[in-house]
């Protein structure tokens, strides 16, 4: 009888103890909800780890403040070291020993393809891949929400403002041989090819270029009056400083990954000023065109908060505030806010149909709009497509020149 | 024609960061047979000690860099006495994985102490300042290398020809063994050739830092220098900064006329030509053992 009693214990406490959980969603039980991301936080691309930390710090401060529906967020980032191999191997161990609801941003396209085909095949949600390539939507998948504008977008909208507002004839291209920079080549060719021009130098670069002088050689000969950077900073501020060795001073454009204006003034010892780039956000661009803006005391209310509420509270004393860590945000909200719609009720399904409804959703950075699943359809899965321009000023401070400007999607092979 | 002197010019300019890193790891090979390639890191170290100097501690860019170069001596002797010396019947495929074990170690450590961010050494002499010369360029920073090179090179040459510690320093490259029996101490000429080998890396990697530090900086010059030293022969001094200058100068030369896309690669494919044609370097002597 005893023994029956205590059978009947056992599995009475067994069923209510599944109930009580509630879910059989992985990554997901009645307090937690665990994301993954990776990032470097050693190797050549170190100083973009401040992304992950970002998030990290804002995820704290989203639980400091009651998580989301009485679930803390709890965030496993891994250091990568910017090595495809081992964001495989570091995804892989998660996944299947720690277990992750969804996987948030994830520094670079190379890491990014090296397992995006392992979280497709489990159906696993991937919000924000932290770089610009039209890997994560050409062709759209179900799973993948885009957040960070494309490389194309940045291209096109550096080149028109360069033949247009400067009034510039000799446009010519440094491009990263990789993913990044021929995109950004393909942008560029794009608009020439529609304005009947063409570029008077496309100039490969590698990563591990230290020494930019023929590079700016070429670009001597070709006599270009602007020129379009692809590179990473440092090969920008080699760039430019070699340039002015060579005196070879033409309006330099650079893309969002070298929008950090005050990182960049300080590595080029000043000769950033005037450098015009692309930027996604982390400013107030709508009716301020003409006005300086520092992230340092923020136009935009939203970044004051996360730069007292978020950075000040839960960023380690060494960590810079700029725009890199800022990313970091910025590429997590379109999550947290779809975690918020869906409710109590949490499984990757209702994330992704509530993913899907976002419209014109606004926090950091431009408009993030996403719509139903449609295999021919990009769009649906693009997330932000508009930029603005700020040129470079004294101090780091950043010049508004645009408005939010929308870019034409490219597909390829076009 | 204008083209073509300023390519060279350039090759000669970026030779001399190349050159400096292939002296200090032909040193280090010819004490202890050893490609060394914690070489890059002995200099990574100081370079980033220097930076701590001026930028926490406030003390002025000579003093950061002589605080810097007795510290490369230091560490250099240190890794020597402390973990190649402790090797235990060390053969070459063992000291590699040594000197890239350490290699590891030390790039950690300053990744970790001084974080990923990239910045720039402040610097008496801008780097984005040049001279021109009839519508040939050269950077005042590259021609300060040049110079500084040259010196170095000079002063390396007299003090193995001269002084009683070059002296001795070549007997025990040349035979160790006999050298001990003739009353040298061999190990301590080692470990202060290891020190002498680092301080000459980082006289390399403070002239490279004042265009942008990062824990990943002295990577290239490693590599260009190693391709320069392979060219030029392992063994040899001179042949070090005369393969390095010829990586240089090929490279540029590849770069403007054949495909700036493979620029950074010929170095490698000229070490594969050079071994395959000479196996010893273009300026080494080939010892033959005789039985």
């Amino acid at each position: 009888m005893k023994k029956t009693l205590l059978a009947a214990l056992i599995g009475m406490t067994v069923m209510f103890g599944f109930n009580a959980a509630g879910y059989c969603e992985v990554g997901v039980t009645d307090t937690e909800i665990h994301i993954g991301q990776w990032g470097p936080q050693t190797g050549p691309a170190a100083a973009w780890g401040a992304v992950a930390r970002g998030t990290d710090a804002y995820f704290k401060w989203i639980n400091a403040n009651g998580g989301i529906h009485g679930r803390k967020l709890v965030h496993h980032f891994f250091d990568d070291a910017y090595n495809p191999a081992k964001t495989k191997a570091g995804v892989k161990q998660l996944q299947e020993q720690t277990g992750i609801f969804a996987w948030v941003s994830g520094v670079g396209t190379a890491p990014g393809l090296a397992v995006k085909e392992y979280l497709l095949e489990r159906k696993i949600p991937w919000v924000g891949p932290s770089s610009g390539s039209r890997h994560w939507v050409d062709p759209p998948e179900k799973t993948i929400f885009n957040v960070y504008p494309l490389y194309l977008g940045d291209a096109q909208i550096l080149t028109e403002y360069a033949i247009t507002k400067l009034g510039k004839k000799k446009i010519a291209i440094v491009y990263q041989n990789d993913d990044y920079g021929r995109q950004g080549l393909e942008g560029a060719e794009f608009v020439m090819k529609e304005k009947g021009m063409a570029l008077v130098a496309s100039v490969p670069a590698a990563v591990t270029d230290t020494d930019m002088k023929p590079h700016v050689m070429k670009l001597k000969q070709s006599e270009a009056d602007a020129v379009l950077l692809f590179v990473t900073p440092g090969g920008v501020a080699r760039l430019i400083g070699t340039g002015k060795a060579m005196q070879f001073e033409p309006q330099w454009l650079s893309t969002t990954t070298c929008g950090d204006f005050p990182l960049m003034m300080a590595i080029t010892k000043g000769l950033y000023k005037g450098v015009i780039s692309a930027s996604f956000g982390m400013g107030q661009p709508t009716g301020n065109i003409g006005e300086l803006q520092s992230s340092d005391a923020p136009a935009l209310d939203l970044l004051a908060t996360y730069k007292e509420e978020v950075y000040d509270k839960y960023a380690s004393k060494d960590e810079r505030w700029g725009y890199t860590f800022s990313t970091g945000i910025g590429l997590s909200e379109p999550l947290v806010e779809a975690l918020k719609r869906c409710g109590r009720d949490l499984t990757r399904e209702k994330l992704v149909q509530e993913l899907e409804g976002l419209k014109d959703f606004k926090g950091l950075m431009g408009r993030i709009t996403y719509a139903p699943f449609d295999p021919e359809d990009p769009m649906c899965r693009i997330g932000q497509n508009e930029i603005y321009l700020q040129e470079c000023m004294d101090g780091g401070q950043s010049k508004i020149l645009t408005d939010w400007q929308e870019t034409e999607y490219i597909p390829s092979g076009e | 024609m204008i083209d073509l002197m300023q390519m060279i010019i350039s090759g000669i300019a970026v030779g001399s960061s190349y050159a400096l890193m292939g002296l200090g790891m032909v040193l280090i090979y010819k004490s202890s047979a050893v490609p060394n390639f914690v070489q890059g890191e002995m200099a990574l170290l100081p370079v980033f000690i220097a930076y701590m100097i001026i930028d926490t501690y406030g003390y002025p860019v000579h003093v950061a860099f002589a605080g810097a170069l007795a510290f490369a001596v230091l560490l250099g002797c240190f890794l020597e006495f402390a973990i190649v010396r402790r090797a235990k019947e060390p053969n070459v495929i063992g000291l590699i994985i040594i000197t890239i074990g350490m290699e590891m170690a030390l790039l950690g450590l300053v990744s970790w102490k001084f974080g990923a961010d990239q910045r720039t050494m402040p610097f008496p002499i801008s780097s984005y300042d040049s001279v021109m010369v009839g519508g040939l360029y050269i950077s005042t920073l590259d021609l300060l290398t040049l110079t500084v090179a040259l010196v170095l090179m000079t002063g390396l040459f007299l003090f193995f020809r001269f002084t009683k510690f070059g002296v001795a320093m070549k007997a025990t490259q040349q035979n160790e063994a006999v050298a001990r029996l003739m009353g040298i101490r061999t190990r301590r000429v080692k470990m202060m050739t290891w020190g002498i080998s680092a301080m000459v890396g980082t006289v390399a990697g403070l002239l490279i830092a004042p265009t942008i530090i990062e824990p990943y900086m002295m990577w290239d010059p490693l590599l260009k220098g190693f391709a320069g030293a392979v060219v030029g022969g392992m063994t040899s001094l001179p042949g070090a900064v005369f393969g390095a200058y010829i990586v240089g100068i090929i490279e540029h030369l590849f770069g403007g006329y054949v495909s700036i896309e493979f620029k950074s690669v010929v170095a490698f494919a000229v070490i594969v030509i050079v071994l395959c044609v000479k196996p010893s370097g273009l300026f080494a002597r080939h010892y033959v053992k005789k039985v």
